[in-house]
């Protein structure tokens, strides 16, 4: 189906004046009914598939210009609703909160359609055109009725000129349509061409005569006065977000907080006029999909939706300043993280802030960004980053031609690396199936920077390192940075599965044991990396090279692997306890299992399906099933062995996800670590909030160790062995108070009841 | 006329533009893509015009009394009010149209 296009309107009207018509009504309706029963004449290229999508005229759920049979023409299409007629105090009130409702409905993905496009006066200030704001009336002609013409009149356009800023900054950045939001405008203009200082001035001129009036009670004048100066920093705030990069201030957000709370206080106060809003002016717009019926939402789910989106906003600000990418990145997934997640026109300005004029947070180039993370990660204070800034033009000299290969290291990989930080701002189902795909493009990405640094190898004359057994190798730093992207790329696919309740019950032994093999060969992977920058300050330091900024970069360098080892350890380890505690739900068969006993599904046949995005994946390569189910199944461990395993890893595990809160959400630089440290800011808190919900989910996995333990060791002594054990377990669901956090699905366990009567 | 030949006139039609009259007034104008033995029509990049209504067509008679003559507000009707819109991909049941027109 065609996107409705406002150029392609008017053509075909134009066509259709030009040319004289012929009526071949006769003609066609003889050769149509020569046709035997189910016979088509068709255009070769339609298909059948296609005209299943059309929509059916006169049907009266898929027409959206059908008018039933009875039903008076002219009330039909014409809305008899008077839009210039005088309104009360409290109608305005009313009016101007149930426009804010349907203008929240549109930004939590409700069509305009459904929503704003049911008023019947955003429909009466929109068509015609106007292409001018004196056009932009009601009806086309100034109300005599002050209270219309002055304020409702002025609220309406700034909602629309605010609608219109959110939605180009949407329409400009990633988004899903229908999942995040629907840009369609059904061949209408909200007012883009013209300007926003009118809208200011119009708000003005109403706050100004609402203050003067004596005939309206006190508190409707604050009521009406409050939603007016709402419009106008709402209005400030998305005319003007992307200058938050230079400003660093988010005085407009802040300042509609407040004016939401007065709003919030006085909603009782409005009257709603349920008759200026109509589903009938469907039958206006232009649209390929059947009529649908008009969104409410509830008052206070708007209100909420605007306080989170400004109060999102102003979080913003936090991450502004760039300390690394490290502590940028974190900060991001912090942000979007939350729950509920952060609005679409949040993420989508996000995404505008994190990559503008080809610069990360418009002040960081994104080489500079790339070179950062590579410092960060393996290459402290290394001749191959400094390469391009030493301007040597000698083609002889070695950095003369690491310059050159950086350069197209540089090409090649600064737009995936910045993708992988940009796709965090999509929905949230989208995240995980982005990266299923991009985590292939990196396992490609990885065979490349390992022939980048076979080449730098030679240029920079590494000497080799002698590892364990005689061996010697070369440190590739590229593409160990890369594969510990794709690592990290890999965890998340698995993680996230549980965060979005992709996993049946069945299969959380195996995801965990995945998990916590994922972990380990990152762990060996970071290892790896130490002992070569070890190396390499070793050699630093004989050489003489000792000067203060190397120092720093190096103990940035070890402080990141440091925090990197100790939170993966952390995950490792929980993932081991549960493993261990969902091996021994399902050896006991107390583990809910989704497929039913005749099921067609299979072992085999889910890992295969769940492991789908790490088949194409050559490093590191899918575990084979059958290796998978000895390991995923603990065979030839005893309960004991199996208990024992779960309980120490779960004491360590509560050990490390302590470090990893003492570390901090971000690396504190070591010249400013004192000076700079003010109150905790609320992504810090996000994140400390996150890892304690962790630890909560550790305590919780603790006391089900100990329960299933105490279960296990009853039915020894009862040598009742063949019986099952007389335990209840419920997996609690995703938002329900027992699922401390959403990657860690802890098994709520209680002694059974049913054996208890029984035995 | 033979289903042969019927077939031939039909395909002949197809990618040109039609305009559909439905029983309830509404005109639809859009490229002819497929059609059956019941005369369903399925028309594609369709516009929806409707007769303006009895109050439009007052205002604009207004506007034009100075030249006020039974011939001329018919045309003036038209010209100035038929409303119209695009919806796109549509099927017109057989049973619904009162007349064919080819552009």
């Amino acid at each position: 189906m065609l996107p409705n296009n406002e150029v392609r309107v008017p053509l075909p009207r134009a066509a259709a004046q030009s040319s004289a018509p012929r009526d071949i009504t006769a003609q066609f309706t003889e050769a149509a009914s020569k046709l035997q029963v189910g016979q088509l004449v068709k255009d070769e290229s339609f298909t059948l598939f296609e005209a299943v999508g059309a929509l059916e005229i006169m049907d009266s759920k898929m027409d959206s210009g059908y008018i039933a049979p009875g039903e008076d023409h002219a009330e039909a299409l014409e809305i008899k609703y008077d839009s210039r007629q005088d309104l009360t105090a409290e109608e305005v009130v009313g009016l101007m909160d149930q426009l804010l409702c349907h203008e929240m409905a549109w930004h939590m993905g409700h069509p305009l359609s459904q929503t704003l496009f049911t008023s019947i006066y955003i429909d009466k200030l929109l068509w015609p055109t106007p292409k001018t704001i004196e056009e932009a009336q009601f009806d086309r002609a100034p109300s005599e009725n002050r209270i219309v013409e002055l304020v409702l009149r002025a609220y309406c356009l700034a909602l629309l000129k605010a609608c219109d800023y959110v939605h180009a900054r949407v329409a400009s950045e990633y988004y899903y349509e229908e999942e995040d939001f629907v840009t369609q405008l059904y061949n209408r203009n909200l007012l883009s061409g013209i300007d926003s200082s009118h809208f200011y001035r119009l708000l003005d001129q109403a706050i100004d005569w609402v203050e003067n009036q004596d005939t309206i009670r006190s508190d409707f004048k604050d009521a009406i006065r409050s939603r007016l100066c709402l419009r106008r920093e709402f209005l400030a705030s998305v005319d003007q977000d992307l200058e938050i990069l230079e400003t660093h201030s988010t005085e407009s957000f802040k300042l509609c907080l407040n004016h939401l709370a007065s709003v919030a206080d006085t909603v009782t106060l409005g009257k709603p006029v349920p008759e200026a809003f109509s589903l009938k002016l469907q039958r206006k717009l232009a649209s390929t999909v059947p009529p649908r019926p008009i969104v409410h939402i509830k008052q206070e789910d708007a209100l909420e939706q605007m306080r989170r989106l400004c109060q999102d906003a102003i979080d913003m600000q936090q991450m502004l300043d760039y300390r690394g990418p490290s502590n940028f990145k974190a900060a991001v997934w912090t942000l979007v993280s939350r729950k509920p997640q952060p609005s679409v026109y949040i993420r989508s300005l996000l995404q505008a802030l994190i990559i503008s004029d080809s610069s990360i947070l418009g002040t960081v180039p994104v080489r500079k960004y790339l070179y950062d993370d590579l410092a960060e990660l393996v290459l402290p204070a290394s001749m191959l980053l400094r390469a391009n800034l030493d301007d040597v033009e000698l083609p002889s000299d070695p950095r003369f031609r690491i310059a050159q290969v950086m350069d197209s290291f540089v090409k090649r990989f600064a737009q995936p690396f910045v993708d992988t930080i940009r796709s965090a701002c999509l929905n949230r189902c989208r995240v995980r199936r982005t990266v299923c795909h991009t985590v292939v493009d990196w396992d490609n990405l990885q065979m490349e920077a390992e022939e980048i640094d076979m080449q730098l190898q030679g240029i920079s004359a590494e000497p080799a390192l002698q590892v364990q057994g005689g061996d010697t190798t070369f440190s590739y730093p590229l593409s160990s940075w890369t594969y510990h992207q794709k690592l990290l790329q890999l965890r998340l696919i698995l993680q996230m599965g549980f965060e979005l309740s992709i996993y049946a019950p069945e299969e959380l032994p195996g995801i965990y044991w995945y998990l916590s093999h994922l972990c380990s060969t990152h762990l060996g992977h970071l290892d790896r990396i130490r002992t070569f920058t070890v190396a390499a300050r070793k050699r630093d330091l004989v050489s003489g090279g000792n000067d203060a900024a190397k120092s720093a970069a190096y103990h940035r360098s070890f402080l990141h692997l440091e925090r990197l080892t100790t939170h993966i350890i952390a995950i490792d380890a929980f993932a081991i306890a549960l493993h261990a505690l969902y091996v021994l739900l399902a050896r006991h068969e107390v583990l809910p299992c989704a497929a039913g006993p005749r099921a067609y599904s299979s072992d085999k046949l889910r890992y295969e399906l769940r492991m789908k995005p790490f088949l194409p994946i050559s490093l590191p390569e899918l575990v084979p099933f059958e290796e998978f189910r000895r390991e995923a199944t603990l065979e030839g461990d005893s309960d004991t062995t199996v208990l024992d395993r779960a309980s120490k890893a779960i004491t360590e595990a509560r050990k490390a996800w302590e470090a990893t809160l003492a570390n901090g959400a971000f690396i504190e630089d070591v010249a400013c670590s004192s000076t700079t440290k003010s109150a905790p800011l609320a992504i810090e808190e996000d994140w400390r909030r996150e890892i304690k919900d962790t630890m909560r989910a550790c305590i919780g996995t603790s006391i089900a160790i100990e329960t299933v333990r105490k279960a296990i060791m009853g039915a020894a002594s009862l040598s009742s062995r063949q019986e099952k054990l007389s335990l209840d377990v419920v997996i609690p669901e995703i938002g329900s108070k027992a699922r401390w956090h959403d990657w860690w699905v802890v098994p709520q366990i209680s002694p059974g009841t049913m054996s208890l009567a029984t035995g | 006329m033979d289903t042969e030949k019927a077939v031939s006139y039909l395909s002949g039609l197809l990618g040109r533009t039609l305009r559909i009259h439905a029983s309830d007034g509404r005109m639809f104008v859009g490229l002819f893509k497929c059609t059956d033995a019941d005369r369903n029509i399925i028309l594609a990049n369709s516009f929806e015009y409707r007769m303006p209504s009895a109050s439009t067509v007052q205002e604009a008679a207004a506007k034009e009394t100075e030249s006020w003559d039974e011939t001329q507000v018919k045309a003036t009707r038209v010209k100035v009010n038929m409303s119209s819109r695009l919806i796109g991909l549509i099927v017109v049941p057989g049973h619904h149209i009162t007349k064919i027109e080819l552009e």
